[in-house]
């Protein structure tokens, strides 16, 4: 999933950087000098999942301004709504295709609206 | 289906079809082709188990050349591009899309597992039986979605 997330965002411009979980995620991230515009997030991770992940960042100050979008199978109502309280921008359930995911990065206002690869 | 039964080969065949139309299939020309019978021949199988309200496996299961092109398509690439690797993560993510799917028609509280990915032989899950087989071909190779229920301990020969 991350290889085709990856060649999504890098088709519409992003530079990308991957972490096999929340922890290692949060470890990257506090090696970086420039904090991602966006980070898309499984729930399923080992070690630190999804969730831990969003309340891990919204709890630092440093990735206010990341904008963080659930990209899962967890598609119960449930779920969706833990993860828009802890802090999630928005959800995608897979699976997506590239226009739906397209789509809801326009709506963040992270490409523009009709953008396509 | 109603809320909370037990998902069906039609079921299947619903997520299948969004599975393939995301991944698989985008351009709909290489459909997952229904079949009446048991597949035979899966060399490649990955499965979720689901925990909790409802125990069971969801298993994907195919043979190594539809599991390479399967990763090629998903991946973008071409099938002789495909590493170990690829296959076994695109075959993983594969069963973790539809067990997600699938754990979204049970009870709450079911939880899904991280997938697992079996090659070269078949994937066994003791004590537990068969609910569902969604059998087919895909590239003239042969594909399936099987879910598996946790048997009752009284179901359990001693």
């Amino acid at each position: 999933m991350r290889l085709i997330l990856r060649r999504i965002v890098s088709q519409l411009g992003f530079e990308v950087i991957e972490a096999e979980d929340g922890k290692a995620a949060l470890d990257l991230l506090g090696t970086v000098d420039e904090v991602p515009k966006l980070a898309l997030i499984d729930w399923n991770m080992p070690n630190m999942n999804g969730l831990e992940f969003v309340i891990a960042a919204r709890d630092d100050a440093r990735l206010r301004d990341m904008t963080l979008v659930m990209v899962t199978t967890e598609s119960e109502h449930g779920h969706i709504v833990r993860a828009l309280a802890a802090g999630a921008h928005e959800y995608v359930i897979k699976p997506f295709t590239t226009d739906a995911m397209i789509e809801k990065l326009a709506l963040l206002g992270l490409v523009p609206t009709g953008a396509n690869l | 289906m109603n809320e909370h039964m037990t998902p069906t080969v039609e079921d299947l065949r619903e997520i299948a079809d969004q599975v393939w139309k995301a991944y698989l299939d985008p351009e709909g020309v290489r459909p997952l082709i229904q079949v009446d019978t048991a597949v035979t021949g899966t060399e490649v199988s990955a499965s979720v188990s689901l925990t909790g309200a409802w125990d069971g496996h969801v298993l994907v299961s195919c043979s190594n050349a539809a599991a390479r092109e399967a990763a090629a398509a998903f991946l973008g690439m071409e099938p002789a591009e495909v590493t170990e690797e690829d296959l076994t993560d695109v075959m993983g993510e594969l069963a973790n899309i539809v067990g997600g799917n699938v754990k979204s028609m049970l009870p709450p509280n079911t939880a899904v597992s991280l997938p697992h990915v079996v090659t070269g032989s078949a994937n066994r899950f003791p004590m537990t039986r068969q609910i569902a087989e969604l059998a087919g071909t895909w590239i003239d190779q042969p594909f399936s979605i099987t879910m598996w229920q946790s048997s009752e301990l009284a179901e359990v020969p001693a």
